[in-house]
């Protein structure tokens, strides 16, 4: 039997890469805007791109956001991507300052401005490209402008470097696990985390 | 650490890749599905597809291309060609794209970057840029880069490092820059305008325009060379010269940071 996913289509990006990823390592995938369809899913993909704003402020605020909570609090696997992780925290500097669904203590800062690195290149902003997790050492592909600073450090489940900043690629609290890195988009290490995902809930 | 990419790109003609493809090991069909996932396949870091098409069917024909490209590959995909307004831009992101490449309109409406920008956010823009060199005035120490547009048929007279610095304060996410002087030569990328790119303009670079060699992809990405974030090239690879995972090897033995090649779709 094909595990049963629900793919949380909250407007926030294209999804069908993710749906196209969760299909080809076995999930039998069902892609919704429907909060009632998200509430009463026994396994929830919540992907996200693009900016912290208003698009995601309705999502929180709205009914969705609800509908991922009681997710969350009754203890079903939940998978957050890139601003699906993000946005379960507390707060984002992003758009001047917005609030998350505060399921997990921290916070979205962006990476540090005008900075120089050692070899005399400019610190870039987005951080974009494969980089290395640790404690794997796979690489997975990330495209981000934001990351997360933990309020419990017992969260962290994979760490990644960019220039001086270390953050977290992927976390895990109970049933909730978040990557910061795109799965759909990491070719084979990619795929093996999201099977992992899929078959144990947990990756 | 972050690894420098490597990203093939394929041009797009009437739904075909054009310069020809020939892969060790595949049919030669010029077919850019097959190309793009033989490509991902090898472990390539980002896929690129250009539109060089300049009719409205040309168009429906790409977008099929699109569609068809990002059902078959797990790795991030980079389209354009054509992208004047906020429409272009939804249908490629509605066709499986990840980033969406903007040439000429950055110049002819810029106000359409902060659109995008706030929809989908900086890092599914980037900005392809042709510069090409000009002859230095009187007075002038070193002969100025130019911006130019519309496949380099028109001239912008818009300096090409302001510029640069300038698309990052609009919001773009990255910066395609292809040096029309060297683009097609097979003589190596213009290593002076993309250094002084990549050290000034704080999103990242992916160097364009003239590789023939695995030598040249290094120089282009190297700290003493032009310090691009990422190395694209065509024909070195269409033509089956070099694969995916030779050219990660030669940079990896250069001391070029590079994510190791991925030999199989084992997982």
């Amino acid at each position: 039997m094909p595990r049963e996913v629900t793919l949380v289509d909250a407007n926030l990006g294209n999804l069908n890469s993710v749906e196209r990823a969760l299909v080809q390592v076995g999930a039998s995938v069902t892609l919704t805007d429907d909060p009632n369809v998200v509430a009463t899913s026994r396994m929830v993909v919540f992907p996200g791109q693009g900016a912290f704003g208003p698009a995601t402020q309705a999502v929180i605020d709205g009914s969705m956001g609800a509908a991922l909570r009681m997710v969350i609090g009754r203890g079903d696997p939940f998978l957050g991507i890139c601003l699906g992780m993000q946005m379960l925290f507390e707060s984002s500097e992003e758009n001047g300052g917005q609030e998350g669904l505060k399921v997990l203590p921290g916070k979205t800062k962006r990476f540090p401005d005008g900075m120089k690195l050692p070899n005399g290149r400019p610190f870039k902003i987005p951080h974009v490209g494969w980089n290395d997790v640790q404690p794997s050492g796979d690489h997975y592909y990330f495209d981000h402008s934001y990351y997360v600073e933990l309020g419990d450090s017992s969260d962290l489940m994979w760490q990644t470097s960019y220039g001086p900043i270390e953050f977290p690629a992927a976390i895990r609290h109970e049933n909730i696990i978040g990557c910061q890195f795109h799965p759909e988009k990491s070719q084979t290490a990619g795929l093996r985390f999201l099977r992992t995902f899929v078959l144990g809930g947990r990756s | 650490m972050l690894k420098r990419r490597l990203i093939p790109c394929l041009d797009i003609k009437n739904g075909r890749v054009v310069k020809g493809v020939h892969f060790v090991g595949l049919r030669d069909t010029g077919d850019p599905v097959e190309a793009a996932r033989a490509y991902d396949l090898q472990g390539a870091d980002e896929l690129c597809m250009l539109d060089i098409t300049a009719t409205v069917e040309g168009r429906q024909v790409f977008l099929d291309v699109v569609r068809k490209v990002a059902g078959q590959v797990f790795a991030p995909l980079t389209v354009g060609g054509g992208v004047r307004r906020m429409s272009d831009v939804r249908n490629l992101l509605m066709a499986g794209a990840d980033k969406v490449a903007i040439n000429s309109a950055l110049v002819t409406n810029p106000h359409l970057v902060p659109q995008v920008a706030e929809r989908y956010g900086s890092q599914c823009i980037v900005a392809a840029v042709d510069v090409r060199r000009v002859p230095a005035l009187p007075g002038e120490e070193k002969p100025p880069y130019e911006v130019v547009i519309h496949g380099g048929t028109r001239s912008t007279g818009l300096e090409a490092i302001g510029w640069c610095e300038r698309l990052a304060e609009l919001g773009v996410g990255e910066i395609l820059l292809t040096s029309m002087d060297c683009d097609g030569t097979r003589k190596g990328y213009d290593l002076e305008i993309t250094r002084e790119i990549s050290r000034r303009v704080s999103i990242p670079v992916i160097a364009s325009g003239g590789v023939g060699s695995l030598e040249h992809l290094r120089e282009g990405l190297a700290d003493d060379g032009g310090m691009a974030d990422a190395a694209l090239a065509a024909s070195i690879f269409h033509f089956g010269l070099y694969t995916i995972p030779q050219a990660k090897q030669f940079l990896g033995e250069h001391n070029i940071p590079v994510r190791p090649p991925e030999l199989n779709r084992g997982y």
